[in-house]
């Protein structure tokens, strides 16, 4: 019989097809070899606009619908100081790596060629690199052209036998260099940019010189450029330090890092941890890790133990011997006081725990070994290894007083210290040629790497902000720092829009497609309530009697799904962006503004398509049905809740529309009743408004928020809205609902203040369930201090959990429960303007009643839960970034006032305290050394809380109390940020 | 590891190299084994089967699990019936995929596939001409990579145009995609022309057969989840593919009935006479 094997060489294409070998390991540790096919072909275009014979001769690309693609590379590229006539950059993979800051630069790196090769592999050393590079590739502007290298016969390169990837990928890339070079020199007539390779590489940059292509390292290339000083900063600093100087072993300050083998073994051996590494915001110096085989978390003390883990990172770490063991520190260190005089030139080889650090650790220890009480010491850990590493782009500043008198000047590379405004973030050695020029602004850093060599990690400038404390400044450092997503909308999602603009009006013909199934809802008197000056009104309300004695109840929301369809850009943006962000002077929205603030918006005296609620209700709120639909209404108007408020309370309204906001202000006090017998916790956090000048939009005063009944009201049938749709949409869809739950707190994190409350006020909390602690907070009052209720109810809200969004395959039932809203389960549905979570609510539940179908990604489980992730971040960053605004504005009204104010201590430590300040919701740190000149003896008992000064100035301090304080705004060092400093004027 | 599936829109290029509406390689031969009454090998890629049909013959003892797996297109009760009972059985070799896996005679997506072949098949021979018989049909697969099925019809094709065995016309088939997945919804997505392994993976695709020149679908098999607008362009892309594909085989058949003439393995019959032999 006749063999059916061909040789190779018989078959005609053999010389178009070739093969992709290689060896991949799977997840088990099983490992694979792949062989793919590789078909070579001679239609793929150099995509030169220079280059008529890729545009005339040869068939150009087309798609199934027949649209070519269009040629990207510019034929008048730019020049360089080397290149006049114009060059088209090839980089390599390397480049990518360590500087896709550069390439994403508006000054230069145009025309760039993106090797397939390039590609492949940057998208198997970094995701997140690969999406940028792919997002600049689509980028019109930039110029980014992917030419597939492996896939051109001339350009395919087999790899030899003996000879490593990295090797033959390097081959390959010089080979599309040279195939650029010979290819473009066909062009007639007009001169012929150059192709230029970047790379850091020496070997390949000297094998490239070597065959005659024009090669440069990326500095030297940015050194030809126009702006180049400006530009060699944003190459990071390791990449200098493999040229310049080989390590020299010896002088390495931390230890090494396990191999990742070793730690696999020993997580999974339960000998080694893993899990987040947070450091302690009071501390620098102390971390601490929540690892699933102890209930609590575990401390990290010191910099040596801390082994250059940055707050977030995913670490493995050991627990050490018990003799080791520590408390928690009561003392705050900041590191700006103790390492303020480092140089950051200096090659550290001197001492690495600095003298001062030691000093502060010896006391430490001297305090731990005076005890004789040993359980009290908690477990320590050290980071062995570091899984992944979660650094990103850091906002801060120069630290003035590491700059040298020389840099100031000259143009000469210097290092300095650039301080982030995180306070949990070490200061980053920066290596830069514009100290002078980035002295006193907002700077944008990266975080290259963290030698075993160096005691801070090195970095590389990305751009600057702005000057220090100028608004623009500082907000667009806050929005970066909280990771808000803040550009304008980009094209494709206003495309997304409705054609017709502001004027879009509710279709006047009843058999208009948007009218189908939709209920006509016009002839109720419908109103909405909201924060003056809103004007992305979500919801609005309704009520009336029925004849049978019982009210039907409305609650209409803004019906965005049906303006925001699946799937399309503008949803994808909203679903990353997840959330509205509100600052003090700013509003960051989700959607564009046409829909936000105009076509979804409730607004009055115009129709708008809603989504909306109705129940039946008795007098005493009991509800006898529910149902859902999509509508159109008419809101008769918009009030704000001091004029509902006004209106309710003037009893000589007693027109229509007043008197159902009556009922519905009746009925929601009779919900809040039902809500807080069955546990639910009203729970408390400080809150301010800053009242603004109307024309500057400078800060003028501080209030605080007054809480009226309105608020509640609308609050309350919110509640009851999102519970009811909640049920709806779970029933529905029992796998993908998306709900939101809120876990009980671990008793362990309440174990601080009840003691706390126990001491110093013989108050017991109890814990079981939110109604046993609903029912302990309301016991804690102090007679003669109304607001001691108050400052428990805000410690108490520190200890709980965060609620978050889910789906709701992914959890039990029981977990559903929302433990502060007491409800056993809950969604959000009624902001779905400024919420994407509310969105993707509605879109499930138009799919349970049967408006429209489900749409594949409102039903694919991994899809949502990539989203619930998202939104959970989002929403978290959104308030952080809220607050840090709140606090910024607060800095600012009290620029140059100084008041006196009453306020509470609120945390104790053994050379400092918190004082909370209610009337400007701000709390701040006093230190021992704040006190007086010569800063005072004390005696700190920690069993107690009190903290009694002797000296320079005597005092005695105790947690809860009440004390006089002068506040003055004063310009935090450290962070760069204004804020508040407190002086202790008395005790009382 | 090379990139995935989503790079197509960069430079319409998929991620072997092909265009979107371009096939793989196909080699095929016929009468590979002379002992056989009819058998072919097929490659299409790097998915390489090889098949063999005996048959029409008397049907042999009942078999267990496989042959009615088999069967259950074939119609009538075995040597009974008025028509010839079509059994297919597929072995899948242990080192035709990445990584090396046994499949049982019992495995649901071989007696599935079984099943499909011999409705294909026994709904395009004429399997009336041959009363109270059987046509076996074995088929081995060695490689895979994407598109089996297709393969596998194809290969069969060939085997029963060498076993002689009357038929309708070819029966050819390829698969179709589409460039973007079900969830991204992406309605502008191109459809693609014989997936492999890898589009098959992260690709919605279906099988389609087609008889002969003709636009008749014989066989539609689709077990991924797409966006029905995109079906009708899949669809066509498919029916399309398939005619290439008649061609390639036509003209293997046509290349083997030369050389057995020129051989000398046949005698120059009266209708052959108008073949053209150059």
């Amino acid at each position: 019989m006749a063999s059916l094997k061909r040789s190779v060489e018989s078959d005609p294409l053999a010389a178009n097809i070739s093969n992709k070998i290689y060896v991949r390991s799977t997840k088990s540790g099983k490992v694979q070899k792949i062989v793919r096919e590789v078909y070579l072909r001679r239609d793929i275009p150099c995509s030169s606009k220079l280059c008529q014979e890729c545009q005339h001769q040869m068939v150009i690309p087309k798609d199934a619908l027949g649209k070519p693609i269009p040629f990207v590379l510019s034929d008048s590229p730019a020049g360089t100081k080397v290149f006049p006539q114009g060059h088209y950059l090839v980089p390599d993979t390397n480049a990518f790596l360590t500087a896709m800051d550069l390439f994403e630069q508006d000054s230069a790196f145009y025309d760039v060629i993106v090797l397939q090769i390039v590609l492949e592999e940057l998208r198997n050393r970094s995701l997140p690199l690969y999406n940028r590079l792919i997002s600049l590739t689509k980028s019109e502007d930039k110029r980014f052209y992917v030419f597939f290298n492996e896939f051109r016969l001339e350009t395919h390169v087999p790899r030899l036998e003996g000879e490593t990837v990295n090797d033959r990928n390097d081959r390959a890339v010089r080979k599309a260099v040279a195939w650029y070079g010979q290819h473009l020199a066909r062009i007639k007539g007009k001169s012929v940019p150059a192709i230029v390779m970047l790379s850091n590489d020496r070997d390949n940059l000297k094998k490239a010189k070597q065959e005659g292509i024009n090669a440069c390292s990326l500095a030297d290339y940015v050194k030809q450029l126009k702006d180049g000083e400006k530009l060699l900063d944003m190459i990071p600093e390791t990449q200098d330090q493999d040229q310049i100087k080989e390590k020299r072993p010896g002088d390495n300050l931390y230890p090494e890092y396990f191999s990742m083998s070793k730690m696999m073994t020993g997580v999974k051996n339960n000998l080694l941890h893993q899990g987040i590494f947070n450091v302690s915001p009071y501390n620098y110096l102390e971390g601490s890790i929540r690892v699933p085989a102890f209930p609590k978390a575990l401390l990290i003390l010191g910099r040596e133990n801390i082994n250059r883990a940055v707050d977030g990172d995913l670490v493995v770490v050991e627990v050490l011997p018990k003799d080791q063991w520590k408390e928690p520190s009561t003392q705050v260190i900041e590191e700006d006081a103790i390492t303020k005089n480092e140089n950051p030139d200096a090659e550290e080889s001197d001492d690495f725990v600095s003298e001062k650090e030691r000093k502060a650790l010896q006391e430490e220890v001297k305090r731990t070994h005076s005890k004789t009480t040993e359980g009290h010491a908690q477990p320590t850990a050290r980071v062995v290894g570091v899984i992944k590493r979660n650094w990103r782009q850091y906002v801060g500043h120069i630290d003035q007083s590491s700059v040298s008198q020389s840099a100031q000047q000259g143009r000469k590379q210097d290092s300095v210290f650039v301080i982030p405004m995180d306070k949990k973030i070490p200061k980053i050695r920066l290596r830069t040629r514009q100290v002078s020029e980035l002295l006193g602004k907002r700077i944008l850093v990266t975080i290259d790497a963290w030698d075993r060599s160096s005691r801070h990690p090195s970095g590389h400038f990305v751009r600057s902000l702005g000057e220090l404390e100028t608004k623009a400044a500082e907000t667009e450092a806050l929005l970066l720092e909280y990771d808000v997503q803040y550009r304008p909308f980009p094209k494709t999602v206003l495309d997304c829009l409705p054609k017709e603009g502001h004027d879009w009006r509710v279709p006047q013909s009843l058999e208009d497609p948007g009218w189908k199934d939709r209920q006509d809802l016009r002839d109720l008197l419908i109103c909405s309530i909201d924060p003056i000056g809103c004007q992305d009104i979500d919801d609005a309300l309704h009520s009336r009697p029925l004849p049978n004695g019982n009210f039907e109840v409305g609650v209409h929301i803004a019906d965005v799904s049906h303006f925001v369809k699946p799937g399309n850009a503008m949803d994808a943006e909203a679903s990353i962006r997840g959330t509205t962000v509100y600052l003090v002077d700013k509003r960051i929205d989700m959607l564009p503004m046409l829909l936000g603030t105009d076509l979804c918006s409730l607004k009055p005296y115009v129709e708008r398509y809603a989504f909306s609620v109705i129940w039946e209700m008795t007098p005493d709120a009991d509800i006898v049905g529910s149902r859902f639909t999509k509508s159109v209404i008419k809101s008769r108007e918009a009030f704000s809740y001091e004029q509902a408020q006004l209106r309710v309370d003037d009893s000589s309204q007693q027109d229509e529309l007043t008197t159902s906001i009556r009922t519905l202000l009746a009925l929601s006090k009779k919900l809040k009743q039902k809500r807080l017998d069955a546990g639910a916790l009203s729970l408390s956090s400080p809150e301010v408004k800053v009242q603004m000048e109307s024309e500057t939009s400078d800060p003028i005063d501080v209030k605080t928020k007054v809480h009226l009944d309105t608020m509640s009201l609308v609050e309350e049938f919110m509640l009851l809205a999102n519970t009811s749709v909640a049920r709806r949409i779970y029933e529905a869809f029992p796998q993908t609902a998306i709900l939101r739950r809120h876990g009980a707190p671990p008793k362990t994190n309440f174990d601080e203040l009840a003691n706390q409350l126990k001491v110093k006020r013989g108050l017991d909390l109890s814990v079981e369930s939110s109604r046993a602690l609903a029912d302990s907070l309301d016991r804690c009052v102090d007679e003669k201090e109304p607001f001691f209720n108050t400052l428990v109810r805000i410690m108490a809200t520190r200890c709980m959990m965060s609620a978050e969004y889910f789906c709701s395959g992914t959890q039990a039932y029981p977990e559903f429960r929302h433990y502060g809203l007491a409800s056993e389960i809950y969604t959000h549905f009624t902001s779905p303007i400024r919420r994407y979570a509310d969105l993707m609510a509605h879109r499930q539940l138009a799919a349970a009643i049967e408006y429209e179908a489900v749409h594949p990604s409102t039903r694919s489980r991994g899809k949502l839960e990539a989203v619930c992730k998202n939104i959970n971040v989002r929403h978290r960053n959104a308030q952080l970034a809220g607050r840090a605004s709140i606090a910024y504005y607060v800095g600012q009204a009290l620029r140059g006032k100084a008041t006196e104010e009453d306020g509470f201590v609120m945390k104790i430590f053994s050379n400092g305290f918190v004082v909370l300040v209610p009337r400007f919701g701000i709390e701040s740190l006093i230190r021992l050394r704040d006190l007086a000149e010569v800063e005072p003896q004390a005696e700190f008992d920690a069993e107690n809380y009190v903290l009694e000064t002797k000296g320079s100035r005597e005092v005695r301090l105790e947690l809860f109390q009440k004390v006089r304080v002068r506040v003055t705004d004063q310009k935090d060092e450290t962070t760069g940020k204004r804020g508040v400093k407190m002086e202790l004027v008395k005790a009382y | 590891m090379p990139l995935d599936t989503s790079t197509y829109n960069l430079a319409l290029l998929r991620v072997d190299g092909r265009r979107w509406n371009e096939l793989r390689r196909i080699h095929a031969q016929i009468r590979t084994q002379a002992a056989a009454d009819g058998s072919s090998y097929l490659e299409m890629g790097h998915t390489k089967v090889m098949c063999v049909v005996t048959g029409p013959s008397e049907p042999g003892p009942r078999r267990g699990v496989a042959g009615a797996g088999g069967g259950g297109g074939g119609g009538g009760a075995g040597g009974q019936s008025k028509e010839a009972e079509v059994v297919v059985n597929i072995v899948i070799a242990g080192f035709s995929s990445v990584d090396r896996k046994r499949r049982g005679r019992g495995d649901k997506r071989t007696l599935e596939m079984q099943s499909t072949l011999s409705n294909t098949l026994a709904a395009t021979l004429h399997t009336h001409l041959f009363p109270h018989s059987q046509i076996n049909i074995s088929l081995h697969v060695l490689s895979q990579d994407g598109s089996l099925l297709a393969a596998l019809i194809n290969a069969a094709t060939l085997a029963c145009v060498d076993a002689g065995i009357p038929m309708t016309d070819y029966v050819t088939a390829c698969t179709a995609g589409s460039t973007s997945t079900y969830a991204a919804n992406d309605e502008g997505a191109d459809p693609l022309l014989d997936l492999n392994h890898q589009e098959e993976q992260e690709l919605p695709g279906l099988t389609v057969a087609t008889l002969g020149d003709s636009d008749k679908v014989v066989a539609l098999v689709c077990e991924s989840r797409v966006q029905i607008s995109r079906l009708e362009g899949m669809l066509a892309v498919g029916v399309d593919g398939c005619k290439q594909v008649r061609e390639i085989l036509d003209q293997v058949i046509k290349a083997q009935g030369q050389k057995m003439i020129l051989e000398g393995t046949v005698d120059k019959g009266t209708g052959l006479n108008d073949m053209d032999l150059d």
